[in-house]
C-alpha cells in the first residue's frame, strides 16, 4: 500500500506548552486510521496542522510525495469533518453539498447538471435522499453528520480528517454511524484519519490505531495489538482496561506497593518506567481461604462496590495502600456473584497474563 | 415597601420617562397643525390646518414668511449620510475582521478607533477647521465634514461588527477552505451572508448618527449647510410652525427607515427562530 501522508518530526508549541513534540508518521492510502488520545494529548492540534489551519513550528508534511506544510489550506486537497459539523446555516442540504464543487479554486464545476448529478450520487451514498431541499437546521444530528461527510466526499479528496465526528451524537446513533462511516469509506476508497478520545471507538473503527500521548505517537498498530499488547504503561492506562502497578524488577519478580509478583516466562517490554499491568477481565475473585495454583499470583483487597453493565459486572476493590483495583467478570461465563460490603477477598491471576514493562 | 408598591412606583417612573421622551415630539406635532400664516409657534391652536405643510412645499400663496431654506440642506445631509454609511460600514467590517486575530498593538489600535466617538464633537470640529485653515484646504460638507462624520460613526460600526464576529463560528470558514475555496471567496459566500444582519445594524447606526450630526459639522462644513445646521439657522431669525411641520416629516422618514430595518431583521430572526424550534424537537 502506498503512503499518502507522511509527517516528519512535526513540532508545535503554544507559549510554554508543547502540543506536538516530534510526530513521525506515515499513513497508507485507502485505509481507516483512528487516532486515539486523551484530551490534551494534542490530537486536534495534529489534525489542524495537517489540514493547514495551524502552522507547525518544525518538521515536514508530505502529501502524495509533495511538501505541503507551507501550502494554504484550500490548496491542500485534504477534507476536514468538524466535530460540530460546521455546516453553512444559510444553505440547504443540497447547496451545502454542492458548495465545494461550485466554489473551489481549482477545477470548479460550472455545469449545473454535472453538479446536480454528483450531489445526487453522494446524497444516495450517505443515505440522505429526500432531504435535499431541507435547511441544514431542520435535520437531526445524525443527518447533519452525513451532510458534513457528503460535503467533503463530493469534492473527492485523497484524504479526509475527522475530528471527533461522532462526539456530538447520542450513544445509539454513534454505534450506528461507526459502521456507516466504515462502509462509506470503503466505497469511496479514500483514507480516513479519525480522531477520537474514546478507546472503544478507536479500536472498533481503525484498520490502524495510532495512540497519541503527550504530543508523541506512543503506539501505531492494529486494534488487537494495541488492546492486548499496549506499547507503554501510558497506553495501557489510557485503554482503561488494565490495573497498573508502579515498582521495580528484582530477581525475577516485580516488587511494588501491592507486593511481590513473580514474573512469567515472557520478557518484559521496554518502557521508560517499570510497570506491571493486568487486564480487568483476567482477574478472578476468590474467598480468602481458597487455594491458588502454582502459576498464579494472589493479592488481598476489600470489596468496595460493583457496577452492572449488562454483559459484564465491574467490581471495585480497595488495596491496602488505598488504590482501587478493578475486576471485570463476563456474565456469559457465570452468574453475577455478590460480594460482602467491605469483605476481604483474594484477587488471583495467572503470571503469564500480566504485562511487564521495564 | 411591598411588591405592588414597587410595581406602581416603577410603572409611574416608566410613564414619566415616556412623557419626557415623547412629550416634545407630541407638542411639536400638535403645533405643526397651527393655522397660517398668522398663527405662531405657541398654544393655543387658533384653528387646525395643514397650512404649514403646504408652505413647506411652496403650495401656499406668497406671504411675509419666507420658505424654509432647507431643500439644498436636505439633499446634502442625505448625501453625506449615505456616503458616511457606506465608508464607515466598510471600514467597520474590515477592521472588525482584522481584530478577529490578535496582532501586535491591537490594544492601542482598538482605543484609537473608539476614541473617535468619545472625544467632544465641538472640539474635533474646531480642530478640523483650524487644520483646514492652516493647510489651506477649503471646508466643505463633502470633504472636511465627511471625514469627521466617518471618524465619528466608524467606531459604532466597528463595535457592532466586533460583537457579531465574537459569536461567529470560525470553523465554518475553515470548512470552506478545506473544500478548496479561496479565503476571499469564502468571505463572500459564507462569512458575509452570515454577518449580514450585523452589517445592516452598522449601516443604520452610521446613517442616523451622520444624518443629525451637529457639533462636528458646525465648524467643519464651511459655507454650505447640512440639514441640522440649516434648521438651527432658521431659529435665529424667527420660529414659525413650518419648522415643526418639517420635524414631523423627518421623524416619519426616520420611522420608515427603522421600519425597513425591522422588517429585514425580522426575516432573519424568524429564520433563526425556526432553527431553534427544530433544534428542540
Amino acid at each position: 500500500m502506498s503512503t499518502v501522508l507522511q509527517l516528519k518530526s512535526i513540532t508545535k508549541t503554544y507559549g510554554d506548552m508543547r502540543a506536538l513534540s516530534g510526530i513521525d508518521l506515515a499513513l497508507p492510502g485507502d485505509a481507516y486510521i483512528s487516532l486515539l488520545g486523551p484530551s490534551g494529548s494534542g490530537k486536534t492540534t495534529l489534525l489542524r496542522v495537517i489540514a493547514g489551519f495551524e502552522q507547525p513550528d518544525g518538521g515536514a508534511i508530505l502529501f502524495d510525495g509533495k511538501r505541503i506544510d507551507t501550502v494554504a489550506p484550500h490548496k491542500r486537497g485534504i477534507g476536514f469533518v468538524f466535530q460540530n459539523f460546521a455546516l453553512f446555516p444559510h444553505l440547504s442540504v443540497a447547496q451545502n453539498i454542492a458548495y465545494g464543487l461550485e466554489n473551489r479554486d481549482v477545477d470548479p464545476v460550472t455545469d449545473r447538471r454535472v453538479v446536480d448529478a454528483r450531489v445526487r450520487d453522494i446524497i444516495s451514498l450517505v443515505g440522505l435522499s429526500g432531504l435535499e431541499g431541507r435547511a441544514v437546521t431542520q435535520i437531526s444530528g445524525g443527518q447533519r453528520q452525513r451532510v458534513a461527510l457528503a460535503r467533503t466526499l463530493v469534492t473527492e479528496p485523497r484524504m479526509v480528517l475527522l475530528d471527533e465526528p461522532l462526539g456530538a451524537l447520542d450513544a445509539n446513533l454513534r454505534a450506528r454511524m461507526r459502521a456507516e462511516l466504515r462502509a462509506i469509506r470503503e466505497r469511496c476508497g479514500v483514507t480516513f484519519l479519525h480522531v477520537t478520545g474514546s478507546e472503544a471507538e478507536a479500536l472498533a473503527m481503525g484498520d490502524t490505531v495510532l495512540v497519541l500521548e503527550s504530543g508523541r505517537i506512543a503506539q501505531s498498530a492494529d486494534s488487537d495489538t494495541v488492546y492486548n499488547r499496549p506499547a507503554s504503561p501510558a497506553v495501557a492506562r489510557f485503554l482503561n482496561c488494565y490495573n497498573l502497578f508502579q515498582g521495580r524488577i528484582e530477581a525475577g519478580a516485580f516488587v511494588g506497593g501491592a507486593g511481590r509478583f513473580a514474573l512469567g516466562a515472557s520478557a518484559p517490554t521496554r518502557a521508560a518506567t517499570p510497570a506491571y499491568a493486568i487486564r480487568y477481565d483476567r482477574v478472578s475473585v476468590r474467598p480468602r481461604d481458597a487455594a491458588i495454583g502454582e502459576d498464579e499470583i494472589r493479592i488481598e483487597a476489600n470489596f468496595v462496590a460493583s457496577e452492572y453493565s449488562g454483559a459484564a459486572v465491574n467490581s471495585f476493590f480497595a488495596l491496602d495502600d488505598g488504590r482501587v483495583f478493578e475486576v471485570e467478570s463476563h456474565l456469559s461465563h457465570a452468574a453475577p456473584e455478590t460480594y460482602a460490603e467491605q469483605g476481604r477477598y483474594a484477587l488471583v491471576w495467572k503470571r503469564e497474563d500480566a504485562l511487564v514493562y521495564a | 415597601m411591598n411588591a405592588s408598591g414597587i410595581k406602581t412606583g416603577l410603572g409611574a417612573y416608566t410613564a414619566l420617562f415616556l412623557v419626557f421622551l415623547y412629550g416634545p415630539l407630541v407638542v411639536l406635532a400638535i403645533l405643526s397643525f397651527q393655522t397660517g400664516p398668522e398663527g405662531g409657534p405657541q398654544f393655543p391652536i387658533i384653528e387646525w390646518s395643514t397650512y404649514w405643510y403646504k408652505h413647506l412645499f411652496g403650495l401656499t400663496p406668497p406671504s411675509r414668511i419666507a420658505p424654509l431654506p432647507i431643500e439644498q440642506a436636505l439633499v446634502r445631509s442625505l448625501g453625506l449620510a449615505v456616503m458616511t454609511m457606506i465608508v464607515s460600514t466598510v471600514l467597520g467590517v474590515t477592521a472588525a475582521q482584522a481584530f478577529r486575530r490578535k496582532f501586535r498593538g491591537s490594544g492601542v489600535v482598538f482605543y484609537l478607533i473608539v476614541l473617535g466617538m468619545m472625544v467632544p464633537g465641538v472640539l474635533v470640529g474646531l480642530g478640523m477647521a483650524l487644520v483646514a485653515n492652516t493647510l489651506g484646504i477649503d471646508r466643505h460638507w463633502w470633504s472636511t465634514a465627511f471625514v469627521l462624520h466617518v471618524v465619528y460613526t466608524f467606531p459604532f460600526a466597528f463595535l457592532v461588527m466586533l460583537a457579531i464576529f465574537n459569536r461567529f463560528d470560525p470553523s465554518m470558514e475553515e470548512a470552506s477552505w478545506s473544500l478548496g475555496v479561496t479565503p476571499a471567496r469564502t468571505f463572500r459566500k459564507v462569512t458575509f451572508p452570515l454577518i449580514f444582519p450585523g452589517v445592516l445594524s452598522a449601516m443604520l447606526f452610521a446613517f442616523t448618527l451622520s444624518y443629525d450630526e451637529f457639533s462636528r459639522t458646525l465648524f467643519a462644513s464651511g459655507r454650505d449647510l447640512t440639514l441640522p445646521l440649516a434648521i438651527y439657522g432658521t431659529f435665529s431669525v424667527e420660529v414659525h410652525p413650518n419648522v415643526f411641520a418639517f420635524g414631523v416629516l423627518t421623524t416619519l422618514f426616520s420611522f420608515a427607515l427603522l421600519g425597513t430595518y425591522a422588517a429585514l431583521m425580522m426575516l432573519s430572526v424568524r429564520r433563526a427562530k425556526r432553527v431553534a424550534i427544530q433544534e428542540e424537537a
